[in-house]
């Protein structure tokens, strides 16, 4: 068996501990799965390309799992491709189904996890074809097929899409991001804060602001109520997991997997979009879409299955383009390099044996991720019963790692946590809405660039009804979703 | 309640003592130093580039270096904030050409910031047209150009991917003066998108480089995605170095075709452009010289030691080592030969 | 199409383009919940004086003081040991020590003593793991 060389105890110690590490950066707020590949990267040019490779690889599963953690247990997104997960994740806690909702996202993980590795395995050249006919148009559709989930997540229709405007707009500020196309200039900077604006707000300190500071807060003000004490949750006991729950779930597990894998081919799009679209696919496609965003586990399938389908999904264009499909495969083009390996479109013919190495990599660190998670889940799921005056402080003080250490140690981004603290907590009393908030400013710069750089490409408004057959399709898409949250409005309405 | 207010006077105490120890060795490197980048990416060249010499300089002075990918502005802003050698910095070309551009954020590296040595060259800035592109040459482009055909070249604008493009203009302005108005930039962004626009048929030369789109090049010719390479900007000189096996199935002497003085792209009548990206390390303006003069000696005694260039040759860089005084003289006369090209195509 | 879609971008002034339009439409929405709103908003006032009222002023405002003088003393703290991460441990223990005194009902020895152990151990323990092991960089 000349090709299984490669695995070797030292291979598969390495797949278990980057998957164990990952899933700890994942669970952390703030720490995300690329700043796990980042800071193990070093470590791999001593290891060699394939036992290297295998580190990363567990770590980027991990990474991606465990970011539905604290999403689940705390309404705060351990990533930013979690964040659909907190919306009916968290209703499940609440209701003492933390466990039952964890074990569900672990299974859906899996699934997506699998299934995409699947499609890399099997089509990744043919894939990556397909991908590069989707050019600025295209591109932006889909990120608008996106976006049209913020109708469908408000519970009044007018505020919520005012909320993800805001959200976009407000994501807009600092500078038209050369690296990705802009001309570098900067925007609605209000005078004098130039020095600390001009990059704008990151992403991951406006979500563990809004969502885990703001928390804190409410709860501060409220003056912290006794809240989930171990006998008043017994965790688990209320409503126990099983697997029929994915009974009638199948098609939403393969859907959504498929549309994590493919957000992931496409380069730039980012990988918060797969678990944004897969969510809204879900909810469309919903036999009771009015469950969703009150703990309906369909919702967590979506969520979960379409984040981890893009880990199989980013390293088609990785391996068959030399492109990253997200910022963490990115980091591994840094691993390949180290090694003194090319990667672009001869990578996977020229190096037969590190590509199968890999597979193998994703499918064991894939498996370690459900075994690991699924037994281990009952006592990570305990976090909730900590006292709050010790869990509290503690979140804030990991909050603040998470933000200080995701741009390598940038003072301001503690400082964004603070204010958009402030900003959720203050969101809630004057009733704006904070998912499509977040929504938008997760898809602002992607929008902006894709619309812009189409118009400055094609010249031609009509561009984006003509371009393809793939934007008319995405137009059907975008207009079923809408319809599909208006009447589920509608029906709301009646129902009030 | 007494036990936290001991701990905290403790604190207090240990605070004032080791910043009062810290005090008197600040003419050296301190313990633990912090290396910033220009770039945002721990994956690339800047950051390979960063961590080599980091692990090298912490080896040989017995110190503790951390690179941190914070981006061009933030690592400016860091630099400025301490002047006591606790942070550095090391970035390419782009930290004075982005200030020639015009973007914002780029302050002149030359007037507010010390320079320190050179370290390294990544020699694979070039570009590339499609495989079924009717451009053969540099030569056909410009020859297209002074026929009245509309030249598209992608490029990411304000630095290292846009300078190739501004020789480009120049040199149609030297051969055929008014033919520069036909090369016409496609701005956008990063590597991916650049070979996107070739897709997409917006652009018939796209910025790329060697490491990234070799492949490509290997590409059958019915592939859509196939590419050639058309130009490559750096000095014949540093091409020289690279291995002998050059990169992927592209030999060193088949680059060297691409390369000055095979492929023509005249600067003025008489020499052709070439750029090469250059890592250096830069400093807060008001460090103290001696911890200029041990980071000197440190990395000329690497540099002899022969291990480091072993590192960057693995990683398809170019040794480049040349002591702060040199490489401010080097670089500031390719900044003001850059800053000529610029000026020339802009004023007309 | 004809000629009604064409549109140019200038690509110097392109950063401008969609911040308007974005712009545009949040002052139509702004202005549609205006009016579809105006009576809860007239009625703002009562809303904010009864959260004012209703609120736990010490818990909330004492926790938004020790998160700013957290945030604003971790920087020149760590500034005497650069590069160690030393400011964010020294600042991070009494920091949990007294947000976790703050948001405590009722103190005893008991529970006081447990929550000054876990505030030494979990930020060294996690500065230990961030510093030391995975090298990152902390104020």
């Amino acid at each position: 068996m000349p090709f299984f060389e490669f695995i070797t105890p030292l291979f598969l110690l390495l797949i278990v501990g980057g998957t164990f590490v990952g899933v700890i950066f994942g669970a952390i707020p703030g720490m995300t799965a690329t700043m796990a590949v980042a800071v193990c990267l070093p470590l791999t040019y001593p290891l060699g390309l394939e036992n290297g490779l295998a580190l990363l690889l567990g770590l980027y599963v991990g990474g991606i799992s465990g970011g539905l953690v604290p999403a689940i247990l705390l309404n705060i997104p351990g990533t930013p491709s979690s964040i659909t997960t907190t919306f009916d994740g968290y209703p499940m806690t609440q209701k003492g189904e933390g466990e039952k909702a964890l074990k569900i996202g672990i299974c859906a993980s899996f699934a997506g996890g699998i299934i995409s590795l699947i499609a890399l395995y099997l089509f990744a050249p043919a894939l990556a074809d397909f991908a590069i006919r989707f050019s600025y148009v295209e591109k932006f559709l889909i990120i608008l097929f996106a976006l049209s989930v913020m109708g469908a997540l408000s519970t009044n229709m007018l505020i919520g899409i005012f909320s993800g405007f805001l959200g976009i707009f407000i994501s807009l500020i600092g500078t038209y991001d050369i690296s990705s196309g802009g001309n570098g200039k900067h925007r609605l900077i209000p005078s004098g804060l130039e020095y600390w604006l001009d990059s704008g707000f990151s992403l991951l300190p406006v979500l563990i602001g809004i969502f885990g500071l703001s928390a804190i807060l409410q709860q501060a003000e409220a003056g912290m109520p006794p809240g989930l004490s171990r006998d008043k949750v017994r965790i688990g006991k209320s409503s126990k997991f099983s697997f029929s729950i994915f009974k009638g779930q199948v098609l939403n597990v393969i859907r959504s997997s498929g549309i994590g894998t493919f957000v992931g081919i496409l380069p730039g799009v980012g990988g918060s979009a797969a678990s944004i679209l897969a969510y809204t696919n879900a909810k469309t496609f919903s036999k009771n879409p009015e469950n969703f965003g009150k703990g309906e586990p369909a919702g967590i399938i979506a969520s979960e299955s379409g984040n981890n389908g893009l880990t199989g999904g980013a390293l088609v264009p990785l391996l068959s383009l030399g492109i990253p499909g997200d910022s963490t495969t990115a980091l591994l083009i840094g691993a390949f390099t180290l090694q003194g390996i090319q990667v672009g479109p001869l990578f996977i013919g020229n190096n037969p044996e590190t590509w199968t190495a890999m597979i193998f990599a994703m499918l064991i660190a894939n498996i370690v991720m459900f075994v690991m998670m699924f037994y281990a889940i009952r006592y990570v799921a305990l976090i909730v019963t900590i006292p709050k005056h010790i869990l509290f402080p503690i979140i804030l003080m990991m909050c603040v790692i998470g933000a200080y250490t995701i741009n390598y140690g940038i003072m301001f981004d503690v400082w964004t946590l603070l204010i958009f603290g402030l900003f959720g907590w203050l969101a809630l009393k004057i009733r704006l809405e904070i998912a499509p908030f977040i929504i938008g400013f997760i898809l602002g710069p992607s929008a902006e660039i894709y619309f812009v750089k189409s118009l400055e490409s094609f010249g031609d408004l009509s561009i984006f009804f003509t371009k393809s057959w793939i934007a008319v399709l995405l137009w059907f898409l975008i207009l079923g979703s809408i319809a599909g949250s208006a009447f589920i409005s509608s029906k709301a309405r009646e129902a009030e | 309640m007494t036990f936290t207010r001991r701990i905290i006077l403790s604190f207090a105490a240990a605070t004032v003592l080791s910043a009062s120890s810290y005090v008197a060795v600040a003419q050296e490197l301190p313990r633990n130093v912090r290396l910033v980048i220009g770039s945002k990416s721990t994956g690339g060249d800047t950051y390979q580039n960063s961590a080599i010499v980091a692990e090298a300089l912490a080896e040989k002075l017995g110190i503790n270096v951390k690179v941190d990918a914070v981006g061009a502005t933030e690592a400016f802003k860091a630099l400025n904030r301490d002047s006591r050698g606790t942070t550095l910095m090391i970035f390419h070309d782009q930290s004075y050409l982005g200030n020639l551009y015009g973007v914002q954020g780029y302050a002149n590296p030359f007037e507010g910031y010390k320079i320190g040595p050179t370290v390294a060259i990544n020699p694979g800035n070039a570009y590339l047209v499609p495989k079924s592109s009717k451009y053969q040459s540099m030569d056909d482009i410009f020859a297209a150009a002074k026929a009245g055909e509309k030249v598209r070249v992608a490029i990411q604008p304000g630095g290292v991917s846009e300078i190739g493009f501004s020789a480009m203009k120049n040199a149609a302005k030297v051969l055929s003066p008014g033919s520069e108005a036909n090369i016409v930039a496609v701005n956008t962004g990063s590597q991916s998108d650049k070979n996107q626009t070739m897709w997409d048929d917006l652009a018939d030369v796209i910025n790329g480089s060697i490491q990234a789109n070799e492949q490509f090049t290997q590409l059958p010719d019915d592939d859509r995605k196939a590419m050639r390479f058309v130009w490559i900007t750096a000095r014949p000189a540093t091409l020289a170095q690279a291995p002998a096996q050059g990169m992927g199935n592209t030999t060193r002497d088949q680059m060297l075709k691409f390369a000055d003085p095979e492929t023509n792209v005249p600067l003025n009548g008489s020499e052709n452009f070439t750029f090469d990206k250059e890592f250096f390390i830069l400093y807060n303006q008001g460090m103290d010289d001696a911890i200029v003069q041990q980071i000197d000696t440190a990395l000329t005694e690497i540099y002899a030691a022969g291990d480091i260039q072993k590192r960057q040759k693995e990683a398809f860089f170019i040794p480049n080592f040349l002591p702060s005084g040199e490489a401010l003289a080097h670089l500031q006369a390719k900044r003001s030969t850059y800053e000529q090209v610029i000026k020339d195509i802009t004023s007309n | 199409m004809g000629e009604l879609t064409k549109v140019t971008i200038d690509f110097q002034s392109s950063h401008l383009l969609f911040p308007i339009i974005i712009g545009c439409v949040l002052a139509v929405l702004g202005l549609a919940i205006v009016v579809r709103e105006r009576s809860r908003i007239t009625t703002s006032g009562s809303h904010w004086r009864r959260i004012f009222t209703q609120m736990d002023k010490f818990r909330f405002f004492g926790t938004l003081a020790l998160t700013l003088a957290y945030f604003s003393l971790m920087v020149p703290v760590g500034d005497f040991w650069p590069n160690t991460g030393l400011g964010f441990l020294f600042c991070s223990i009494p920091f949990v020590f007294l947000a976790g005194l703050l948001f405590m009902h009722v103190w005893t020895a008991r529970s006081v003593l447990v929550l000054a152990t876990v505030a030494v151990l979990v930020p060294s323990l996690i500065w230990w793991l961030f510093t030391e092991v995975f090298f990152l960089t902390l104020p």
